[in-house]
């Protein structure tokens, strides 16, 4: 009887251990862009100059795809450009800092999906191809973006 | 790409099998939508050889198709795999339902041809299988989920069932039928370009079910561990390596662990072609079956 | 009652009614010349109208019912008006005292179109 007890204690204590762990590390994932270490990247884009080339050809990609365009009618392309080349700077470590609001309220009243989310992505890829950015460095700009699915995507 | 005839013939296809069902759909729209092709290209992995999705030899936590969470996907698969004295082949249909549910079939042919001779059951002597496999996503996304550490985890069985009820009995098999339950756990590591997928899976088959299921060595389920690394060379290929570890149920034959390695191209959302060399080991005492392994999945 | 008191309680009455009707001829006067305020909705990210027509003096109230920020500008020769962006929910009010038709823009969303009347 004692020996079972401890058993099913050490094993309660193991579960709930497990169970902060884990608590832990969700409480701690958040819903921001990661952000990049250094600057590494950001010059690897082509710095500011680089990355709203990027951002203009992907615009452009965006307003006539079928999938989204829609979605980005009616607003003003200078600022979205601007906002977009502001954000990309920042989270690839450039010197840039983008004022606006948090990516849950910015994108919620379009009612994205994941369809369109993708067809963002893609849009943004083909734009790297275009510019000549190698493919490596492509994934590493998208793989901060990709945690922003979560807040984005509210359909 | 989008509206390619290819990919609206098999929607009609399978529009005609979901109304058979039922199901109304108010429009064609209603089509566009639940049939979006909206998962990143290579996302669904392609068909492993027990017709679930994944690599080449191991069942992937990805759930096949292009359907995002929204939406269902849908593809068939032909294999062909010739090795130093045998042919393996398989064929299969796959759904993947708002990245969440994987059904599959597969059919597979283990052709003796020569060998067949030799081991005294005639030259082409070919043992058939049938797999049913289900696979559900538990937690995470392989793909969004780069800001977290834990992986994109599924559960899947599938079950097997050989026709060769009295040859694998005779070969010291327990059953010809049997079912294999796996947990994956799969990880895009876009960083660095890099897909990670560990795989354990408790089975009693020998080589895959083909010489049946359990043995005269060990008739127990043992866990066996499987796992591939897949490093993305464009948005189109794909270089892997995969390993299989494998039961040895059967004291006729020794069975070792499996291995290949991959290219795979992903033409579009619709058409992917998978090469291979896999290293399958000895099977039925004939040693060291290597081969070239030729894979196209079609779908959407 | 003494006469003094009664010459009080008149005099009080007398002056009392004076001053009522002082303050009530100032209180018509001044519900006669009172300002008017007209509500419009941003919404959809459009307004949910797309002219109105007010007095000189009277108040347009931009209220943002959407989902999105929102922000006001019209740029005119007699009345120019430039707004901070507006979040869901804010209001942006707008006086218009000159007499004149005014197009309203948003320089968030750029279709976004309202032309007042102002008379």
């Amino acid at each position: 009887m004692h020996r079972i007890s401890s058993f099913t204690r050490l094993r309660g204590m193991r579960s709930a251990c497990v169970g902060l762990l884990v608590a832990g590390f969700l409480a701690v994932a958040s819903s921001h862009a990661a952000k990049a270490d250094d600057d590494s990247l950001y010059r690897a884009l082509g710095e500011k100059d680089g990355i709203a080339k990027i951002v203009s050809i992907s615009v452009d990609k965006w307003l006539v795809d079928e999938r989204i365009k829609d979605d980005v009618d009616n607003i003003n392309l200078d600022r979205f450009r601007s906002r977009l080349t502001d954000q990309f700077c920042e989270i690839t470590g450039g010197p840039c800092h983008y004022p606006g609001r948090d990516m849950y309220a910015a994108h919620k009243g379009l009612h994205l999906n994941t369809a369109k989310f993708n067809a963002l992505t893609e849009d943004l890829y083909d734009a790297m191809d275009e510019v000549g950015v190698p493919f490596d460095v492509q994934n590493r700009l998208v793989a901060l973006l990709a945690a922003m699915q979560r807040d984005v995507v509210t359909q | 790409m989008r509206h390619s005839p290819f990919r609206a013939g098999l929607r009609s296809a399978v529009c005609a099998a979901v109304l058979s069902f039922g199901w109304a759909p108010a429009s064609s729209a209603w089509a566009d939508d639940l049939f979006d092709s909206g998962k990143l290209l290579a996302t669904g992995g392609v068909s492993q050889i027990e017709g679930a999705g994944g690599g080449g030899l191991v069942p992937w936590a990805l759930i096949t198709g292009y359907g995002t969470d929204n939406g269902i996907g849908v593809n068939a698969h032909y294999t062909y795999d010739q090795l130093s004295d045998f042919s393996l082949n398989t064929g299969g249909v796959a759904i993947g339902l708002f990245d969440r549910v994987e059904l599959s079939y597969a059919r597979q042919a283990f052709n003796t041809q020569d060998a067949g001779a030799a081991l005294g059951l005639g030259e082409g002597y070919t043992f058939h299988q049938d797999i049913l496999g289900a696979k559900v996503k538990v937690i995470g996304d392989a793909v969004y989920d780069q800001d977290r550490w834990w992986p994109q985890v599924s559960v899947g069985a599938q079950y097997k069932s050989n026709d060769r009820h009295d040859l694998v009995k005779a070969l010291g098999a327990t059953d010809d039928w049997g079912v294999d339950f796996y947990v994956a756990a799969s990880k895009l590591y876009l960083a660095q370009s890099l897909l990670l997928n560990a795989t354990v899976r408790a089975t009693k088959a020998n080589q895959y079910g083909i010489l049946g299921f359990g043995g005269d060595k060990n008739d127990d389920y043992r866990p066996e561990f499987e796992g591939s690394a897949a490093y993305l060379l464009s948005r189109q290929v794909a270089l892997g390596v995969e390993y299989r570890m494998k039961p040895d149920n059967l004291s006729f034959a020794k069975e070792d662990d499996a291995g290949d390695v991959f290219v795979a191209y992903f033409l579009n959302k619709n058409v992917s072609l998978t090469a291979a060399y896999t290293m399958l080991g000895d099977i039925a005492t004939f040693k060291d079956q290597n081969g070239f392994y030729l894979s196209l999945q079609a779908g959407f | 009652m003494t006469r003094r008191s009664t010459r009080f309680l008149a005099r009080f009455w007398r002056e009392g009614l004076v001053a009522g009707a002082v303050f009530a001829t100032v209180l018509t006067g001044s519900l006669a010349m009172a300002k008017s305020f007209h509500d419009v909705s941003q919404k959809g990210r459009a307004f949910n109208m797309k002219t109105l027509a007010v007095e000189k003096g009277d108040t347009v109230r931009f209220n943002n019912d959407d989902e999105f920020i929102h922000q006001i500008f019209i740029e005119s020769k007699a009345f120019n008006f430039d707004s901070a962006e507006s979040n869901p929910g804010d209001v942006i009010p707008v006086e218009f005292t000159t007499a004149g038709v005014y197009e309203v823009h948003c320089h968030i969303h750029p279709k976004m179109l309202l032309t007042v009347t102002v008379n």
